[in-house]
């Protein structure tokens, strides 16, 4: 990871020299670095959609059959068949598919009936909601304890962290979810059982984001903000949890390896404070690895919640993107796969530009 | 070093604040309002003429309404719906309906004979899926205009081709997807020539008792009482529908009564739920059966004396008392209790000597190996590992693969296959249909509709025979004794599909939940429920 992030800054720095040349090609150069790195996502989303729409193929599960219902006669699968296009020879189906996303038509699914665009601008947003506060949790409570069992290694704080890391990292989080509804929920009541909000509270809140937290404040209810944070907390804990475990636990590696560099040693030998040493000297030269880990956690949570989902039913991509892979519904699963490649994307063009803030080497 | 702490202890005090925050919230459901618990997941569109799955059958069911209607506890009596009342011609071919003046549309519009026939009209021309309720008929896309015309506001004619039992066509005219839709309404929403198709898949345009709110397919369906229903409005306000794909949290909000009806359970929960006092469990029979079949382009499956050895090798009462306790009924006959012809006749138990000997009459006293597919859903994969398990006594050798073979089922690709069925008609024919004809049983005749096909079996003729009789028959008398014969025959001829349970449907219902009863084809109403304490 390292050394790979130093080659990085090798041919950052290069270009910087480079441009500094002469201001044109600097400005080509650019213009030419974007259309690279376009082309790359292009390719990326692309291959992404082959694979998926051919492993779909693959699949058993029988499209038609999964609208038409075991019993029905050939006479109406034939009509079916037809109907749903797959009748066409595969390349041609994909050929159409492609020619329909370029003008941002990604089809109908057969599941819900809806369009997937439309499904999609439902579910995800539920998605991002648990998966951005479960990884603000995760944040800000791994990384401060990754730090302070780097700091006072082999103490008990040190081994608490490490035992809770461990616990993290192991215990099945949809066995989690399941205890945890099984205490709080079921045996004191403290949390609600399932879903985003509680049915007295649905439909006051019709918003632009469809991100409940943010459209509750967006139209002030606080009423419907606070039962939605409150079904949010116990899924969101626990992917929290999860993901805690493993920030801690990088931080805490990250944090050694500073910590045992020579210019921490001066830095204790001018007699600097530790407070200062820590944050100042040390925290400073992990930001760059941790941004990668947490923008890492973000990804994984953001498509891999599937099983949370399922235990709090919860309606977000996970849940869509399993039945309708169960029901071979490929507009619903090709668009899904593509919103995911999409935001791994973004997120890791996001943390590269914030690379640069962090990382004067890098600009 | 005391700052790091301090941060650290300032963060969790906050998460705690936060976790404490909004506490209160899980109350029991308003009395006048029903929640249900479903797994939605399977929940397509609620078009009356595409859909073809139980939980929408069940929305669609109280949407919209019918010319006849079967009451949950009464399923073979048609009683007058939308239709007040009906005469059948003497030849048994023309069925003339005279429609209750006074119902309204949600939509205000009032219904009448042109909206029966525009929407009859509408389930056959599409020709989707639940289309067969009327096809099976003879009514076709080419004659639809001839055969079911609305001769003045508040009378609607249907012809048949044939003659069939009235009761078959009647209890069509009962089924989910005979409901009578909003001609005038559609019409505004038409595109692209669909007769609605877009607008129906998430909007109703129907008269019954509760108009949709609001439907988000796996999250959540609302439905609200309507005011100017005829038979007067419901007396739940709402009735909520909750997606729950977990069968354990389902128990859970039941117990805690933040849901009144489950519906997917499984078997362990159900148990748990029976013990526990708070709940009904309802076991709805439902028109089918557990079904194992045997692929007679196979030769040493083909062979009577192997047929007859698999029926000695269910474990019926063992998995009576366990696994299928709430699934199902044992039956070994091929027509279900409560039906014309229907006998209490169980003569097969476990018997691995009786098959042994079978199979070594039939010259295979070493046994064989086989393939068996199955689907790995409760409680059909337990039912497949038993047999796997007592096949094995009996030296036979089955390789179980798990997965969604239907297809292969289809196809005839198969060795063995076991599954479950389900049929929406309350009568013998739709499911001796499926069981026991097979008019061409060459691969080219693609009737891949019916079970006897998919599985090659060469039904005997003389069975065949009868049970189309049957289905013409109009004197009851005569059709229940063809009905008895049949179910005998079937029971003697060793068949190639193999019934051991009849399917039942169970659901848990919380004590203080009146009148919410299972439906045997899927039309379980909502304006019959109350709460009390």
């Amino acid at each position: 990871m390292t050394a790979i992030d130093k080659g990085q800054a090798d041919v950052s720095i290069s270009q910087t020299h480079n441009s500094r040349s002469s201001a044109g090609a600097s400005w080509l150069g650019g213009l030419r670095k974007l259309a690279t790195s376009f082309a790359v996502i292009l390719t990326t989303l692309l291959g992404l959609l082959v694979i998926t729409f051919v492993i779909g193929r693959m699949v058993p599960a029988d499209p038609v059959i999964a609208v038409i219902g075991d019993q029905a006669d050939q006479a109406t699968y034939d009509r079916v068949f037809q109907q749903m296009g797959l009748d066409k020879p595969l390349y041609q189906q994909f050929a159409t598919y492609i020619g329909n996303i370029g003008q941002l038509d990604f089809g109908q699914s057969n599941v819900t009936k809806n369009a997937v665009s439309s499904d999609l601008a439902r579910v995800f947003p539920a998605t991002l909601e648990l998966a951005t506060l479960a990884t603000l949790i995760g944040a800000a409570f791994g990384i401060p304890l990754g730090i302070v069992s780097a700091v006072r290694k082999g103490t008990w704080v040190d081994h608490l962290a490490r035992f809770v890391g461990l616990l993290g990292h192991s215990t099945p989080i949809f066995w989690l979810g399941t205890i945890v509804i099984l205490i709080f929920y079921a045996k004191f009541g403290l949390i609600p059982g399932s879903g985003r909000l509680d049915v007295y509270n649905e439909g006051l809140v019709e918003g632009p984001t469809n991100s409940l937290l943010i459209d509750a404040v967006i139209a002030g209810e606080w009423g419907v903000f606070f039962d939605v944070l409150h079904h949010v907390l116990a899924p969101a804990l626990i992917l929290g949890y999860a993901a805690m475990a493993y920030l801690s636990r990088m931080s805490r590696s990250f944090m050694l390896e500073q910590l045992r560099q020579e210019y921490i040693l001066t830095a204790k030998a001018k007699g600097l404070d530790q407070h200062t040493i820590i944050w100042r000297h040390a925290f400073r030269n992990i930001r760059v690895q941790l941004l990668t880990i947490v923008a890492l956690a973000y990804c994984g949570l953001l498509d891999g919640t599937v099983l949370i989902e399922t235990v709090f039913s919860w309606p977000g991509l996970g849940q869509y993107l399993t039945s309708a892979l169960f029901f071979a519904d490929m507009n619903a699963v090709l668009g899904s796969v593509l919103l995911i490649g999409l935001i791994s994307i973004a997120i890791n063009l996001l943390s590269d530009i914030v690379y640069r803030f962090l990382d004067p080497r890098t600009r | 070093m005391n700052l790091l702490r301090r941060q650290f202890l300032m963060s969790t005090a906050i998460a705690a604040a936060v976790l404490a925050a909004p506490l209160g919230a899980g109350a029991a459901t308003p009395k006048d309002q029903l929640v249900i618990g479903q797994n939605l997941s399977a929940m397509r569109g609620l078009d009356p003429n595409e859909l073809n799955q139980l939980e929408a059958a069940e929305v669609v069911a109280n949407l919209y309404e019918r010319l006849v209607v079967l009451p949950a506890d009464n399923i073979t009596t048609p009683t007058p719906g939308v239709a007040e009342s009906w005469t059948v011609s003497p030849d048994g071919k023309t069925f003339t309906f005279k429609i209750r003046a006074g119902i309204k549309f949600h939509s205000g519009n009032p219904l009448t004979a042109k909206d029966v026939e525009w929407s009859l009209r509408r389930l056959v021309t599409l020709g989707l899926a639940p289309s067969v309720d009327l096809r099976q008929w003879g009514l076709k896309e080419d004659n639809v205009a001839t055969l079911i015309k609305a001769t003045d506001d508040q009378t609607l004619v249907l012809q048949t081709p044939e003659v069939w039992n009235q009761n078959l066509v009647l209890f069509s005219l009962a089924s989910f997807s005979t409901s009578i839709l909003d001609s005038v309404l559609l019409a505004k929403h038409v595109k692209n020539d669909d007769m609605g198709r877009e607008f129906l898949q998430s909007n109703d345009a129907g008269s019954g008792p509760y108009s949709l709110r609001t439907w988000r397919s796996n999250d959540l369906l609302i439905a609200d009482a309507f005011k100017g229903y005829w038979q007067g409005e419901p007396k739940m306000r709402r009735v909520i529908l909750r997606h729950l794909p977990e069968s354990a949290g389902q128990r859970l909000q039941l117990e805690a009564g933040d849901i009144d009806v489950a519906t997917r359970l499984s078997s362990t929960d159900l148990n748990a739920l029976d013990q526990g006092g708070k709940v009904t469990i309802q076991k709805t029979p439902g028109f089918g059966f557990y079904y194992i079949a045997l692929n007679q382009k196979d030769e040493i499956l083909s062979k009577p004396k192997v047929r007859e050895a698999f029926r000695y090798l269910i474990d019926y009462d063992g998995l009576s008392s366990t696994v299928m306790k709430y699934y199902g009924v044992k039956q070994q006959t091929i027509i279900p209790p409560g039906l014309p012809g229907a006998v209490d006749e169980n003569p097969y138990k476990l018997d691995i000597e009786k098959a042994k000997q079978l199979l070594a009459e039939a010259g295979y006293p070493n046994g064989f190996s086989k393939v068996y597919y199955a689907t790995p859903v409760t409680p059909e994969y337990e039912v497949a590992q038993s047999l796997q398990a007592n096949a094995a006594k009996a030296g036979i050798k089955l390789d179980l693969q798990a997965g969604d073979h239907i297809g292969k089922f289809r196809s005839r690709e198969f060795e063995i296959f076991s599954a479950r069925s389900g049929e929406r008609l309350p009568d013998p024919h739709a499911i001796l249909q499926s069981y026991a004809t097979n008019a061409n049983n060459a691969d080219e005749a693609k009737l891949t509709g019916l079970n006897a096909w998919r599985t090659a079996w060469d039904v005997p003729k003389e069975i065949q025979t009868m049970v189309v009789a049957a289905a013409h028959e109009t004197d009851q008398a005569k059709r229940t004794k063809l009905y008895t014969d049949i179910n005998k025959a079937y029971l003697a001829s060793s068949p190639a599909l193999v019934t051991s349970f009849m399917r039942t449907d169970a659901k848990a219902v919380r004590n203080e939940v009146k009148g919410y009863t299972g439906h045997s084809t899927w039309l379980t109403r909502w304006d019959t429920v109350s709460k009390g304490e």
